[in-house]
């Protein structure tokens, strides 16, 4: 019996030890990796600036939602835009996480798609599809109809694929809601 | 099916083995050669290929197989992982007691497995997040547990580590050809290098879960035939 309960407990504390010291090297790339990645994004959707957004951040909560995190973009210190990531729950598999950037005009500066588990071919030509992302630049809340053509809106959808350009045009629609809100 | 030699007593602390795979040979004679070290390795890569012989580890043959590039990952992880369980498991193989051998087993290989998946994490990030969920499942890849209590747990460490090896490789050969034939279908890519010309239209179908089963069964048949061909 001591034999059992000794043997499986040297198996666990040496793996255990084998992990925290994997932990502690790859924990330092991990981070740099997952830094590099939203700053990656950052410059993608916020118009041109000069400091650097993922560490220039402001904590909003929004009316019954989540704490989330405002990305500020500025040029010589003056604001010239803002970017936050928004949860798309009603994707055809999963969340899908938007980053959206919006200038001091209320108008989309660039969408990024983080995080996503879409079909290949159909959903996810939102990112493969040249054309549909950059097609959301410049519009406001305002300017257009922030629902796929199917539903009587403004954004483009794809034959055969409408569940995801909805859930997008969904999320970057509240993100500009937020934004209307809290930015500036 | 098995060739083998004598079968000398198990020893009383291993449990019975027969529900597992082939490969779950008797005690061999202590001495390694170098023949037997080849034999080990090879055994997994055709003869008992996980994949189109023994049908184990179908879950991430079938799901991660969409590109070329996704199966040779997937392949990878879990050679490293079979190949390093294995060589624990012999390694401790006489320290264990039967009766708790499958828990520690598992120990040892959930703790390669999240020492791979951490490591991609690190290194190979944009892979690591298409293969997502599938790496820290590894763990309950039967190939992986099945090598360690058939095969690695009698056997000492370099023939243990030639099977796991071989099991591995056999395995990564597999997802890379269901990985390119799905590719080439369905994208006309292997590799992300165009085969058919950017013109081709995406075959969809073989992207999606049914092509796994589709060409899945396909190869499966061809194996088969290729099998009774070759006489066994």
């Amino acid at each position: 019996m001591t034999r059992l309960v000794l043997a499986l407990m040297v198996v666990c504390v040496i793996g255990a030890v084998i992990l925290a010291g994997t932990d502690r090297i790859t924990q330092g790339p991990i981070a740099e990796q997952k830094r590099r990645e939203i700053v990656r994004s950052l410059d993608s959707v916020l118009p041109p600036h000069s400091n650097a957004p993922d560490q220039d951040t402001r904590v909003i909560r929004p009316e019954g939602g989540k704490e989330m995190t405002l990305y500020l973009a500025r040029r010589d210190g003056a604001w010239v835009g803002t970017a936050m990531v928004v949860t798309a729950p009603d994707g055809y598999s999963g969340n899908i996480d938007v980053m959206v950037g919006i200038d001091r005009a209320g108008a989309i500066a660039g969408v990024a798609i983080l995080a996503h588990a879409e079909t290949p071919g159909l959903g996810d030509k939102i990112i493969t599809d040249p054309r549909w992302l950059p097609a959301l630049r410049g519009r406001t809340l305002d300017n257009t109809h922030w629902a796929v053509k199917k539903d009587g809106g403004d954004v483009d959808q794809f034959t055969g694929a409408t569940i995801t350009p909805r859930a997008v045009t969904g999320a970057v629609r509240r993100a500009l809601e937020i934004c209307r809100e809290y930015c500036g | 099916m098995q060739p083998e030699t004598t079968t000398p007593p198990r020893p009383a602390h291993m449990g019975d083995v027969a529900v597992l795979p082939p490969g779950a040979l008797p005690e061999a004679r202590p001495a390694t050669s170098a023949r037997e070290l080849a034999a080990d390795f090879t055994r997994g890569i055709w003869r008992e290929n996980a994949v189109f012989k023994q049908m184990l580890g179908l879950c991430p043959s079938l799901a991660v197989t969409t590109s070329a590039v996704n199966g040779m990952a997937m392949g990878l992880a879990t050679l490293v992982v079979v190949a390093m369980s294995n060589a624990s498991v012999s390694a401790v193989r006489n320290l264990i007691p039967g009766s708790v051998r499958i828990p520690a087993f598992v120990v040892i290989i959930a703790t390669f497995v999240t020492v791979v998946d951490l490591t991609m994490n690190a290194f190979a990030h944009e892979l690591h997040k298409t293969l997502g969920l599938f790496i820290p499942l590894i763990v309950v890849n039967c190939i992986v547990l099945g090598r360690a209590d058939a095969f690695a747990c009698k056997r000492p460490l370099p023939r243990a580590v030639c099977d796991g090896l071989g099991a591995g490789t056999g395995f990564t050969l597999a997802l890379v050809v269901l990985g390119s034939v799905r590719e080439l279908v369905g994208f006309g890519t292997v590799f992300g290098v165009s085969v058919f010309g950017a013109a081709y239209p995406p075959f969809l179908l073989f992207i999606l879960p049914p092509g796994a089963f589709i060409v899945m069964g396909l190869m499966l048949a061809g194996v088969n035939r290729l099998q009774s061909r070759m006489g066994g």
